[in-house]
């Protein structure tokens, strides 16, 4: 839409050191993404992929250096500006974070609240053009006949794809995913990544995907960056890697063998806390909300 | 073996826990102070042969019992007896009856619908995650606080007076002001503890703070909203009895036109009373059954409501409906077709209890008509504003009473929390852990217990309290009796909840090395439970003395006694004084349970 000669997200010096926190999030990171590019930021958790992300849509402001988003300096940005930009730029949760108490359908037609003015309770609050828009865009994730579900009736793989439709309702020009398959079993993982992919190639999007998997990392993405301790430490198109380059990759990303099992373990780790918090959601389900009558 | 006993000795021992401590602690504090209470509010074998003969003599006067719809004539005979002749006098009364439960109802659920809607914003401002700023945090904090110390008898008397001839509305808004308190404060606590994910998500997609909350906070938040709501609706009709000392028209009202109406008024006492119980045991099955149908979610709540609402959803499984839209057809037309939510039987039923829900808020606010102009004109702000004259609010004194007195009134009021919490303790020691599963020795023997508990947990404890008071004579000694027996219910309930609830293991460990039930009871269930039960105790003992401090108004003494005598004076500097004195020992309380219970988590 804007002049597409500008990058889709220009990236210089930026470094973020929370308060109280050892070291920096991230250092000196420099990072040019251009439109239609599909790049995966690669790395640990704890690496700063979810940081640099957070930057990019100005959920977060950065310590030094600047993020430049389609074109707008993204910490210079206030109030509406800051809402118009992130409303072009759409944003995929590993947890899905949909509201659950709510119907499938409002929450995709949340991804248009950036367009509209004021507080909107129910799907009627959204005007009617709006509402078959959200439903054609159920339809394309396959889950139109879910649309009056609650959210929280859903199972992961559809939950994410809920999130994507709600991510489409902003028309967006970058797609920004935050390890959106970490969460997801085998299926519904390659289920949701191809149809990110499906869905940037349709719409011409520039998509950023973090992802912690190297293989998935290197078959998925164009381009693939490597972060380590909030530094790039490697920025490689995918095509035409050779065998040396890729165990490369896992060197510069994993620097020993003992860190590629550190990565599997990672995985492993995620897997039990999300089954551990599903026992413990059922748990508390169970428990008697403690009344304080007065 | 010296070498062991050496060894034996040098075992290092740790510490004690500070949870351990601070358990051991509040049982002995509580024990001392319920026994030094006890003392001082003259529980003697002779007070106990007053309260006997009072009783008596009230049944005496009581019976037999004049229902709406009849007249009792009482003719002395020349033997000086009296004979009584019950007889049938029409209709009228009893729908005049049915009116003063109408006019109950309505005042309970406008005001509570009304407190609802106040607490969201205060409830935005008290939540940590969502308040726009630190000094709004406190300042909602604070609304609550007072709004829960500052009973509504003080409210109505006050707002009766600046809106003076204004109908139905000082009650109305008192209710809604006190029951701000507690809604505000769980539905702060219920904001919370949402996700905080799906605002992020929708900050994400640029939407505004405002967006943010009522799309992504309130949606989480609505269940425990009408939860609350619901059961505040509950507690304040049990509290509205003692509304009706003040003259807010309802069932209290008649109850208390009654008892000042000589021996025929005394007659009409029991059946109204009993009117008051069953239509609030009523009330909590229809709140329970209206939470459970809007939430979708089982009941977990204590009440005998609850327990009926469980025991019919374990008979009737319910499945989640799925919507179909038809598979063929172009992506257009199929998408056309889904704008349309088919009527569905999960959304018919959800329409219409949604339906229902406004009708009786709408139905209570125009059958109590509150004259809502009132809110806008003839405040007499001047009388109580103005502090020459005799109803002005500053500044608070105590009148003719000196702190000596008002300390004395609150010693009363909190020997009255302490002699019941005591006693409650004691009674529900026993009956609790036999109505709990692994404890009780056979399935008779807990459901027998547990039925006691959810008996005197269904009978309103005020309304218990309020007619033993009534029956045995004016006196803390009856408000503190009342109060015991009625935290049974409570203590006993959550007592055989928290046993339950302890892990399996470590009994069937000790069952299995040989123990005795009992062996097992003393040496493994209660070790584990005990930081639940003094987090009960705890409880109970804050709820004990704000009821103390309710009592007083229908004459259990004590602090709520001044302030009964100081708003029938209209004296306003002498009720802010009272109040002043009630906020604070009601924050010293509460303060004091949260630091304990923070403390045993």
């Amino acid at each position: 839409m804007t002049s597409s000669g500008t990058p889709a997200v220009q990236i210089s010096g930026l470094g973020k050191t929370y308060p109280g926190a050892g070291g920096p999030a991230l250092s000196g990171v420099s990072l040019t993404v251009g439109r239609g590019e599909i790049v995966v930021l690669l790395g640990l958790s704890g690496s700063g992929k979810s940081t640099l992300l957070r930057h990019i849509n100005g959920l977060e402001i950065p310590s030094e250096g600047g993020v430049v988003s389609l074109g707008e300096e993204v910490s210079r940005l206030t109030g509406r500006a800051l809402r118009s930009l992130r409303g072009r730029i759409g944003f995929i949760f590993q947890q899905f974070e949909l509201v659950g108490p709510l119907t499938v359908l409002e929450n995709v037609l949340t991804g248009a609240l950036s367009t509209l003015r004021g507080p909107r309770i129910g799907i009627w609050s959204y005007p009617r053009p709006l509402r078959l828009k959200a439903l054609a865009h159920l339809d394309r994730v396959g889950l139109l006949e879910r649309a009056y579900q609650r959210a929280d009736t859903l199972s992961g793989g559809q939950q994410q794809r809920v999130a994507i439709a709600r991510a489409l309702m902003q028309d967006p020009e970058i797609l920004l995913a935050d390890e959106p398959v970490a969460s997801l079993d085998p299926e519904s993982s390659s289920q949701v990544m191809s149809l990110i992919r499906e869905i940037a190639a349709e719409r011409d999007l520039t998509v950023v995907c973090s992802l912690h998997q190297v293989d998935l990392a290197l078959e998925w993405g164009d381009r693939v960056v490597g972060l380590r301790a909030g530094e790039v430490v490697l920025d490689t198109r995918t095509d035409s890697l050779s065998r040396e380059q890729v165990m490369e990759v896992y060197g510069r990303v994993a620097t020993t063998t003992g860190e590629i099992r550190a990565i599997e373990q990672e995985l492993a780790d995620v897997r039990e806390e999300l089954l551990s918090e599903e026992l413990r959601k059922g748990a508390a389900l169970e428990r008697d909300p403690d009344g304080e009558p007065s | 073996m010296t070498a062991l006993a050496e060894r034996v000795a040098a075992v290092p021992r740790p510490r004690p826990r500070l949870s351990t401590v601070v358990s051991s602690a509040v049982i002995i504090a509580i024990a001392v102070l319920g026994v030094w209470s006890f003392i001082g509010l003259d529980y003697s074998l002779k007070s106990f042969e007053t309260t006997f003969g009072n009783l008596s003599r009230f049944i005496g006067l009581a019976t037999p019992m004049q229902w709406p719809g009849f007249n009792v004539i009482g003719t002395r005979q020349p033997d000086g007896t009296t004979t009584f002749v019950t007889e049938w006098v029409g209709f009228e009364p009893i729908w005049a009856m049915l009116g003063l439960v109408a006019i109950t109802l309505s005042l309970v659920i406008a005001g509570t619908a009304l407190a609802a809607v106040l607490s969201i914003p205060v409830a935005y401002g008290a939540a940590r995650n969502t308040t726009p700023h630190p000094l709004v945090l406190a300042v909602c904090r604070g609304i609550g606080v007072v709004a829960r110390a500052v009973p509504d008898v003080a409210f109505v008397v006050f707002l009766a007076f600046l809106w003076f001839n204004s109908g139905t509305l000082p009650a109305i808004v008192a209710v809604g002001l006190h029951s701000v308190g507690m809604i505000s404060k769980m539905m702060a606590d219920a904001i919370e503890q949402i996700d905080e994910g799906p605002r992020l998500a929708i900050r994400s997609a640029g939407g505004s703070k405002a967006q943010e909350f009522w799309s992504g906070v309130v949606p989480q938040a609505l269940p425990a909203w009408i939860a609350v709501a619901l059961h505040r609706a509950d507690i304040n009709l049990r509290a509205s009895v003692i509304l009706g000392v003040v003259g807010v028209p309802g069932l209290g009202y008649a109850l208390d036109d009654a008892l000042h109406a000589g021996p025929a008024g005394m007659r009409r006492v029991v059946p109204i009373v009993l009117i008051i119980i069953a239509l609030c045991v009523l009330f909590e099955v229809v709140s329970s059954t209206v939470r459970s149908r809007l939430l979708g979610v089982q009941p977990t709540g204590r009440g005998i409501g609850d327990g009926l609402v469980r025991a019919i959803g374990r008979r009737s499984g319910r499945s989640a409906s799925t919507v179909e839209v038809a598979g063929t057809g172009d992506p257009r037309s199929r998408i056309e077709q889904a704008l349309h939510r088919p009527w569905d039987r999960s959304r018919i039923v959800t329409t219409l209890w949604i339906g229902i829900g406004i009708a009786v808020v709408v139905g209570a606010f125009l059958y109590a008509a509150p004259d809502l102009g009132r809110l806008f004109y003839g405040w007499r702000f001047d009388q109580v504003s103005n502090p020459d004259l005799d109803r002005a609010v500053w500044p608070p004194n105590f009148g003719s009473r000196d702190w000596g007195d008002v300390l004395a009134a609150v010693t009363t009021t909190v020997q009255v929390a302490f002699a019941a919490t005591l006693m409650g303790a004691i009674i529900s020691a026993v009956v609790g852990p036999l109505s709990a599963r692994n404890v009780a020795p056979n399935g008779v023997v807990r459901n027998l217990f547990r039925g006691v508990a959810l008996v005197l947990r269904a009978i309103p404890d005020l309304v218990v309290a309020i007619i033993f008071i009534i029956a045995t004579g004016f006196g803390p000694q009856a408000g503190a009796l009342a109060l015991g027996i009625g935290g049974v219910g409570l203590l006993a309930k959550l007592i055989g909840d928290s046993m339950e609830e302890v892990p399996r293991g470590p009994e069937r460990a000790l069952a299995a090395a040989g123990g005795s039930r009992p062996q097992v009871f003393f040496s493994s269930t209660v070790p584990m439970s005990v930081p639940a039960l003094v987090s009960h105790l705890m409880y109970l003992l804050e709820q004990n003395v704000r009821s103390a401090t309710l009592l007083g108004i229908v004459g259990a003494g004590g602090i709520g006694f001044l302030l009964l005598n100081a708003l029938q004076g209209r004296h306003f500097d002498q009720v802010l004084a009272f109040l002043l004195v009630i906020i604070a020992l009601v924050v010293v309380v509460e303060t004091a349970s949260i630091l304990i219970r923070r403390v045993l988590k």
